[in-house]
């Protein structure tokens, strides 16, 4: 008998050798894609721990317990005139900054002053506005520490400054609270009042021009497309341009934006108009993609009824058509948005990296945006800005994960099988 | 008194709808009167009327707010007051724009004394070139609405006129497209030629010694190959090395090996990892990754170990692009027929073997075209490098050392102050011509392979 047509011997020790050989890099290849998947998971876990973990903080600050007698000291304003518009000045003109540093001094011992936030009269301001009555009586006031207290007393220091920390501590006159003005405030120099309401408001009003341009255009590109473009050499062109827009990398955006809006048009520069048109161009094409898919899964069954019955191309289109497609529209605009608004480079080259210390009061204002707040925080080498940042960051990631699920939770909602 | 677009749209909007509603109860009323039967629904009828008012004005509107600064200031030029202005030049715009900006109540007060006796020209300049636009607006808008308006009557063909204008409009927007493309290129293109006047081409491209000075062009301190080299580094190299094999593990895994319940969950949760902004990655890298690389590499003994790595950032943007790579793969590997993988564990071939020496080969055109876009995507990245990376160009493969990239340097040059034309500022044009030019051949190469590998088993 031919050797090579012997029948294969399965039970002999070299093929049962093979076997477990073969089932052993079975096992190991299932293991290495199952660690795979483990080590992206642990990435993404890792990230998100360090970002809660640092920012978490930043949502509280430290105050300090400051006894202040206005018998002994004070206030010349009219009480009456307090909810005036010029308010504000004539209390800081009346010198409220010096007796409320006078009175930690006081209260803290020698450098007192130096352990509250130099923003601190402007709490006792809006207290003493909120309730004029104060000015006759002594208060105990609880007033934000200086950023170096803040992070002493939320981390532990050493040598005179974690001391004195712990002394106060230890009298009871540190609390903690949530840091209210970190949603209130627009940008400043001092993390003790730095807050992220005027980015925050930035980024709604850039998302919002972004929308009102980019949603439109982007919907009836891809009805144009997908339901009356002839196949010829423009179309194709059209077609071709919107696959490459969607690719181009974000800063070329910035590019052209700087180019053609502030050079050529001269609109206003680091405002929430530039940013959201420049967003707007980059999103369309995301749009205009996620329209067509939608507009595709429409069964030509639906149309031809449509036609049948005596609608004109038009009227199927804006009756049947895009009614029935416009949730999965909506699904892919959110996720286009929420990677706009997530954004920085384009809107770094468009001047939006000034600091503004003011909250942005129309489209055409300077104005900043949330991740340009973090990118610009990021920068700050004081360390109560460490937390401020991310801080930020859970602000932005939680923005933009709810956005996100919610574009999940619509698919599923609205994803049907004709 | 300025002129303000957005209230102006608003306004032709507001007469837009006062002619909706009289086109609509004309047709209507002129239907009832005679008894005759409506060719269109009344409300067609209303669109016809207010499209005819609002699209001429707008279409004015557009036109007039982008030229009107030229003509105010044209008209200012021509006054007395003009005369003693210096000559063309930097001087110039500051004291007009300065002029400009109090006459329309940007600021309070000139901040240039040369620019108080422009002052009152601009102003009244604005003024009567704003009355100018308005007056020339609503005459359109009243003359479009008019003309409409007198044309209705029961036997006309309002719909077919509205589905016209309908179908120009979808044109339009999907022209913004095409517009946009060319926009990018014409931008880019026209400042990168102002730019190689200064400094050739040649120096840009292969020069090694990267070190813009402000002001005046020095034609050797633009070479730009250390910039290549780091985005090379970054995003080709560093970068891929991790994101391709944890991609494409997980893709094999989530699609071959996971029960569906699992595949479900794991999926969206990976996909987050492409949804965190890129400014977090940055801040990520900067500030945990990049010192604990440092101290690892100080410890065993690297030289030249820096807080800025390429290693940091090209670690960091290969996570992020790990679904990418993944969803990709998956794709490509979903799309290889079943009947292919059945005969491979019909001959007795283990799942793993499966895979590795039937699924992979035949997936791979597609991965490959994933890969390259995924690379696109890499040495466009910008926020990631600019952060974690370090700005000095240093021309060194040693991933622990500090590197730039092009994307990183573009931010540099515009983000400084200095005016408009120095060679500085052109350069970042320039470096955006080349990044352009060169993600769009990888696009391209990258969709055609996915395109053809797609043809291939339909």
């Amino acid at each position: 008998m031919n050797r090579d047509t012997a029948p294969t011997d399965w039970k002999g020790i070299a093929m049962q050798k093979r076997i477990a050989s073969r089932y052993a890099a079975e096992r190991r290849f299932k293991l290495f894609g199952l660690g795979a998947v483990l080590l992206s998971g642990a990435f993404l876990a890792f990230l998100l721990f360090v970002m809660v973990g640092n920012g978490l903080r930043g949502f509280t600050y430290t105050n300090v317990e400051v006894p202040i007698d206005f018998k002994a000291m004070p206030l010349t304003v009219d009480a009456s005139r307090l909810g005036d518009p010029d308010a504000d000045r004539a209390i800081a003109n009346a010198g409220l900054a010096d007796i409320v540093a006078f009175a930690a001094d006081e209260a803290l011992g020698a450098d007192g002053s130096k352990l509250i936030s130099e923003n601190a009269w402007k709490e006792v301001r809006s207290q003493i506005k909120a309730d004029p009555e104060l000015l006759k009586t002594k208060t105990v006031f609880h007033l934000p520490t200086a950023s170096e207290v803040d992070i002493a007393a939320k981390e532990g220091a050493k040598g005179a400054l974690g001391a004195k920390v712990e002394a106060l501590e230890k009298d009871g006159k540190l609390s903690t609270g949530i840091h209210w003005s970190f949603f209130r405030n627009a940008d400043a120099t001092d993390p003790a009042v730095a807050g992220i309401w005027g980015a925050l408001k930035g980024s709604v009003l850039t998302i919002f021009i972004a929308f009102l341009i980019a949603f439109p255009t982007g919907v009836l590109a891809a009805l144009y497309l997908e339901e009356y473009a002839p196949k010829n050499r423009w179309t194709d062109l059209i077609e071709v341009s919107i696959n490459n827009l969607a690719a181009v990398p974000s800063i070329i955006f910035g590019l052209l934006a700087l180019a053609v809006f502030i050079n050529w048009f001269g609109l206003c520069q680091a405002s929430a108009l530039v940013g959201g048109l420049t967003l707007a161009l980059m999103t369309m094409p995301v749009i205009v993609i996620a329209a067509r898919n939608a507009i595709k899964a429409v069964p030509p069954s639906i149309r031809d009824a449509a036609l049948g019955v005596g609608a004109s191309p038009v009227q199927v289109v804006f009756h049947h058509v895009l009614p029935l497609a416009l949730p999965g529209i909506l699904t892919g605009t959110i996720i286009g948005m929420a990677r706009a608004l997530g954004e920085t480079a384009p809107l770094l080259l468009i001047g939006m990296r000034a600091f503004i210390g003011d909250v942005p009061n129309g489209i055409c204002a300077p104005s900043t945006v949330l991740p340009m707040q973090i990118f610009l925080w990021s920068d700050e080498v004081d360390r109560g800005f460490v937390e401020k940042t991310s801080a930020a960051i859970i602000v932005l990631l939680i923005v933009l994960l709810s956005m996100n699920a919610l574009a999940i939770y619509l698919r599923n909602k609205f994803e049907k099988r004709w | 008194m300025t002129f303000n677009a957005a209230a102006l749209l608003l306004l032709i909007a507001g007469l837009a709808l006062i002619g909706w509603l009289a086109g609509r109860g004309r047709s209507a009323l002129l239907a009832g009167r005679a008894g005759a039967k409506l060719h269109s629904r009344p409300q067609y009828h209303g669109w016809y009327v207010a499209l005819w008012l609002f699209v001429p004005a707008a279409i004015f509107l557009a036109v007039w707010s982008s030229v009107s600064p030229a003509l105010i200031t044209n008209s200012v030029l021509t006054s007395d007051a003009a005369q003693n202005l210096p000559a063309f030049g930097f001087e110039r715009g500051a004291i007009l724009s300065d002029a400009r900006n109090v006459a329309q109540g940007a600021q309070a007060a000139v901040r240039i004394p040369a620019a108080a006796p422009l002052v009152k020209p601009y102003a009244d300049a604005t003024h009567s070139y704003a009355w100018i636009g308005i007056a020339a607006m609503l005459a359109l808008a009243l003359a479009g609405g008019l003309y409409a308006f007198t044309r209705i009557r029961p036997d006309f063909r309002a719909r077919t006129r509205v589905e016209k204008i309908v179908m120009a409009i979808l044109l339009l927007a999907s022209l913004v497209a095409i517009l946009t493309t060319f926009g990018i290129v014409l931008s880019l293109l026209f400042e990168s030629i102002r730019f190689f006047r200064l400094v050739p081409a040649t120096e840009l491209l292969f020069g090694t010694y990267w070190n813009p000075q402000s002001g005046a062009a020095q034609p050797d301190t633009f070479g730009g190959v250390p910039l290549f080299w780091g985005t090379v580094l970054i995003g080709a190299i560093i970068a891929m090395i991790v994101a391709i094999p944890i991609g494409m593990m997980t893709a094999v895994y989530l699609t071959q090996y996971a029960a569906p319940a699992v595949r479900k969950w794991v999926k969206p949760c990976l996909e987050i990892l492409a949804g965190v902004p890129t400014v977090v990655y940055g801040y990520f890298a900067a500030l945990t990754i990049a010192p604990a690389l440092r101290e690892f590499a100080v410890a065993i003994g690297i030289p030249g170990a820096s807080t800025e790595s390429a290693l940091a950032a090209g670690i960091v943007m290969g996570v992020m692009i790990i679904p990418f790579v993944s969803s990709m793969a998956d794709d490509s590997i979903n799309a290889v027929p079943q009947a292919m993988r059945d005969g491979s564990l019909a001959l007795g071939a283990t799942p793993n073997e499966t895979i590795r020496q039937v699924l992979i080969p035949a997936a791979l055109p597609g991965v490959m075209g994933g890969i390259l876009l995924a690379v696109s995507r890499a040495i466009g990245e910008t926020m990631i490098v600019v952060m974690a990376a370090g700005l000095s160009a240093n021309l060194t493969a040693n991933p622990f050392a500090s590197v730039t990239t092009v994307t990183a340097q573009i931010v540099k040059l515009l983000t400084g102050d200095q005016e408009f034309d120095s060679a500085k500022t052109l350069a970042a044009f320039a470096l955006g011509l080349v990044l352009f030019l060169v993600t769009l051949l990888l696009n391209i190469v990258a969709l055609r392979i996915v395109k053809k590998y797609r043809e291939a088993y339909e």
